[in-house]
């Protein structure tokens, strides 16, 4: 049963089983300690609107481009290298197989 | 009839496929029916060969012989066409078994009728046809044509939705370099058949010493499949390839890129083992690690869900190869770290023909849906498409190699083998997994979250049925790795990593 669980890494082992008994161990911990929290909360009430730096938002969608904006932006030089290289001109294309042709070639040959 | 096996599951799709148009003329209902009758034979000779091979070893078919285990003509030369399936090509020959499968339910409600569905089983199956045949070729010819039948299937398949423009213009640019994948993986062929007379894999293996023209002959093998395996720099026909064609269709694309994956290992494994340097396992590990960084970055700047997943797909081409690329170039010392490398490969192989199906179903769901796939329009679709959101997180997960799922199970493999042979290799790895994550959660969040989105499409059960059973594929793998693993992955890697000899002996007796 365990080796049907279990894969041998070479230097150690995975086993889901041991993952799974953590997580649901994790999770009644989590579940304790939500059910000692405080609860006053109400629903349908001012608690649920969103508020984003402090001001009222009438339309509280949060775009997927909004997510990781942070690190997209600080990749935005090394992204926009590599969407010039993704150009979509087949030429280009062809360009860089003749340079891994050349790089075969030269490793085989070489 | 079981002794045709492997023939059956090349011949089947192969007439079968020819079939689906004159079928549909007389019922649409009776080609369907065919098209299900040929995907379940296929199937069942998929699991029918893996089963044989797994228990009494390499099955030999050779076509025109009074005795299809009769390898050599007269005079001790493999003349005729042979069919060669090992622990490694009855693999490839289930994933494409399972997927196609799989998928079928998806594809018989995705595509209406007056959007061209005939033609589209018809090119699904042949495509079919096309990777049973790359999986048991035991000849070189023979695979160079079963290479062709997959590009034009597949480009067919790409540009099926002519009236869109920008499908016609991926599958003008895919045919273009799968044209140059195949001539050069033809020139090759030329080349070793000039200088040894013979075409089949085994007694070229056993030629090969490393004269020069083998050398020139593996370089234009490694030129020509890398296009088609979309490894970077060469990638860039996928990501269009890939979010193009019908959603239906992408997973069989998947594994058409990975049984061109699969014939790069075979030719570098079984025909060249013995006379392989070690700078071609670092070329494959370089080229692994740069497809891996270069499409999870590019995942990050994509709007369009699909072109999204289809940059995850390409960049787990980078993990496979990483994993058996450390096998290659550990094969001359042959330590326990390369086979754990290249166990993690081959199981990833299996783990992406799941999970990237699945979320390119669930993408496809998404645009039946809402006719749209772009980011900046979908949100909020968990309301309305739960079991969708599920599936698409799920995927997503396994993909960025979360545990407990599959994805997880097979980097994990990856992760300790790289480590070993360089510490570099294992961080890349693990931090393009990362970053993949923080991609995925993106797309789901885009998708799926938000204010309720109207949903007033009801999905047919067909889409529920293959999404169903992607998932629970997905959980099965990831919960229970060890039973496959011992299984189906480790003969698979063995017969790369030490079975030339087996192969060789099968084929050409001794």
């Amino acid at each position: 049963m365990a080796e049907t669980l279990t894969i041998f890494t070479g230097q150690g082992y995975w086993s889901p089983l041991i993952w799974v008994a953590g997580a649901l161990g994790t999770l009644i911990l989590a579940l304790f300690v939500w059910s000692r929290g405080r609860r006053e909360y109400k629903r349908n009430t001012q608690q649920e609107l969103p508020f984003l730096s402090g001001e009222r938002v009438d339309n509280p969608r949060v775009d997927a481009s909004h997510l990781y904006w942070g690190l997209a932006e600080a990749l935005k030089p090394l992204l926009g290298r590599l969407k010039a290289w993704h150009s979509g001109v087949l030429n280009d294309y062809v360009g860089w197989f003749i340079v891994i042709l050349a790089a075969v070639l030269l490793l085989a040959l070489g | 009839m079981s002794i045709h096996a492997p023939i059956l599951a090349i011949a089947v799709p192969l007439l079968g496929g020819f079939a689906v148009p004159l079928l549909a003329r007389i019922h649409k209902k009776i080609r369907d029916l065919w098209v299900l009758v040929v995907v379940l034979v296929v199937a069942a000779c998929a699991g029918y060969v893996a089963a044989h091979v797994l228990k009494e070893g390499i099955w030999i078919y050779v076509l025109g012989a009074r005795n299809p285990q009769e390898t050599l003509a007269p005079g001790g030369f493999p003349i005729r066409i042979m069919l060669t399936a090992d622990a490694m090509s009855a693999f490839m020959g289930i994933i494409a078994g399972l997927i196609v499968l799989v998928a079928f339910p998806f594809a018989l409600k995705y595509i209406p009728e007056e959007e061209g569905k005939t033609l589209s089983l018809t090119l699904g199956v042949l495509l079919l046809a096309g990777i049973m045949g790359m999986s048991y070729t035991g000849d070189l010819f023979n695979f160079f044509v079963f290479l062709e039948v997959t590009s034009i299937a597949a480009c067919g398949i790409i540009g099926f939705r002519t009236w869109t423009g920008r499908a016609p213009e991926a599958a003008f640019k895919t045919i273009l370099l799968f044209g140059l994948s195949g001539l050069f993986f033809l020139l090759a062929v030329a080349f070793l058949y000039g200088e040894y007379g013979a075409l089949n894999l085994a007694y070229l293996a056993a030629q090969i010493k490393g004269s020069m023209v083998d050398r020139l002959a593996l370089a234009l093998f490694l030129a020509g499949l890398l296009i088609k395996v979309a490894a970077a720099p060469v990638h860039f026909w996928a990501p269009d390839a890939y979010g193009e064609a019908p959603a239906a269709k992408t997973p069989l694309l998947v594994v058409n890129t990975q049984v061109s994956l699969y014939g790069l290992w075979r030719i570098l494994f079984t025909v060249y083992g013995g006379a392989l340097n070690a700078g071609v396992g670092w070329l494959v590990v370089s080229l692994g690690l740069l497809t891996m960084v270069v499409a999870s970055f590019m995942a990050l700047a994509q709007t369009d869900l699909g072109r999204l997943v289809a940059y995850g797909a390409v960049s787990q081409i980078g993990y496979m190869m990483l994993g058996v690329g450390v096998g290659l170039v550990t094969l001359s010392g042959r330590p326990d770290y390369g086979l754990v490398a290249m166990k993690g490969g081959i199981f990833h192989m299996l783990n992406d023909a799941l999970t990237i199906g699945l979320l390119f179903l669930c993408v496809g769901a998404v645009e039946w849906a809402k006719g749209t796939r772009d980011l900046r329009e979908l949100g909020g679709l968990g309301h309305g498409l739960p079991g969708v959101a599920l599936c698409f997180l799920l995927a997503a997960l396994a993909l960025a190699g979360i545990p407990p799922l599959n994805g997880f199970a097979s980097k994990i493999l990856i992760y300790e083998g790289s480590f070993r042979l360089s510490p570099i290799l294992g961080a890349v790895a693990v931090l393009a997994s990362i970053f993949l994550l923080a991609v995925f959660v993106r797309a789901f969040q885009g998708a799926f979250l938000g204010p309720k989105a109207e949903v007033e499409v009801k999905l047919p059960w067909g889409f529920f049925l293959s999404l169903g059973v992607l998932a629970v594929g997905i959980l099965v793998l990831g919960l229970v790795p060890g039973f496959f693993v011992e299984e189906l992955v480790t003969p698979a890697a063995k017969a790369l990593w030490h079975g030339r000899a087996l192969y060789l002996a099968a084929v050409l007796g001794g």
